[in-house]
């Protein structure tokens, strides 16, 4: 347990930021149902799942004209 | 100049609202942290991974090690994620439409590419700016044994940085579409990585700023080295801003 406390510091921002990277995008895809291809729960799973890379291609490819 | 300022503060907008700006901030200041922290725990990684029974001396990490992570990181995900993000700057505008009102409004079709540019590079400063002080910050923590060079470095990969936007602008120009524009610059890095293959072209081309960071920390080449890619790395953004710029002209929108 304590290997765990050490990196704490390190942790816990890291944390902070990839769930904000996800929610960002996930609250993204779902308040705008227009993709530019895929469907709705292929980019729900891949924003959740795909860390740090799935919200960017989101974002980069995904995303629909609005 | 009133245009280029204002056409300037749309892009930021732009930046801020399709969340752009959040998520490069964001993945940025994760390589930031991820980089000590890999640094830290690559002795336990790697220690792990060996069969039971079998010992091997790891030296400590020191502040080299994260700064060897750091210009690790930075050029595989970094440079290659804001990439993808920049590469709909021009062909996005183009495929909507939007750039004919304000073009037939006056302004000048320089301003907007050089405009875009601006944007895309303050947006990446301030992003690496982040990722470099996480990065320090966590070092500075952790390790006191003083890095040489280190600013030198840094700035270096920022150059090549804005080189790879300056080439996407000029992709985008080319192709009008965002792919275009990706496999362009992708294109040009490739072609530096091949011509890496030849020693007399290494001293001179600008992928030394993105590549031989980590020996320039650990004194392999001194600042010298890196005067004439540094050189290099401006004359090509000069021609690509210039030929983007008179592509631009010279295309119908």
């Amino acid at each position: 347990m304590n290997d765990y406390i050490e990196y704490l510091p390190f942790l816990i921002p890291l944390i902070i930021l990839e769930i904000a990277l996800a929610l960002t995008a996930l609250v993204h895809v779902l308040r705008h149902p227009h993709y530019r291809f895929g469907n709705r729960v292929l980019w729900v799973l891949v924003v959740m799942f795909i860390q740090i890379l799935g919200p960017v291609v989101y974002f980069a490819f995904g995303r629909g004209e609005e | 100049m009133n245009g280029f300022i204002a056409f300037t503060k749309k892009e930021l907008c732009e930046s801020l609202r399709t969340y752009k700006l959040i998520i490069l901030g964001i993945v940025f200041l994760l390589l930031g942290i991820m980089s000590p922290l890999t640094a830290k725990l690559m002795p336990e990684l790697i220690g792990s991974f060996l069969p039971e029974g079998m010992t091997m001396s790891i030296a400590e990490p020191t502040a080299m090690d994260s700064w060897m992570q750091f210009f690790k990181n930075v050029p595989q995900i970094g440079l290659v994620v804001t990439v993808i993000l920049f590469s709909a700057m021009i062909s996005g505008e183009l495929s909507r439409g939007t750039l004919v009102n304000v073009l037939t409004k006056g302004l000048c079709r320089s301003s907007v590419i050089l405009a875009k540019f601006l944007a895309a590079l303050l947006t990446f400063t301030a992003a690496y700016v982040l990722c470099f002080a996480a990065c320090l910050g966590y070092t500075v923590l952790y390790w006191h044994d003083p890095v040489s060079l280190l600013p030198l470095a840094v700035f270096a990969l920022w150059a090549f940085g804005i080189l790879l936007i300056a080439s996407l602008l000029l992709g985008g120009v080319l192709f009008r579409s965002g792919y275009g524009a990706l496999l362009f610059t992708g294109g040009f890095t490739v072609c530096l990585f091949l011509l890496n293959f030849f020693p007399q072209v290494q001293k001179f081309s600008p992928l030394r700023l993105a590549a031989d960071n980590v020996s320039l920390l650990s004194g392999e080449l001194a600042a010298s080295d890196f005067a004439i890619p540094f050189v290099i790395c401006g004359l090509l953004l000069i021609v690509f801003l210039w030929a983007a710029v008179s592509l631009f002209n010279r295309k119908q929108i």
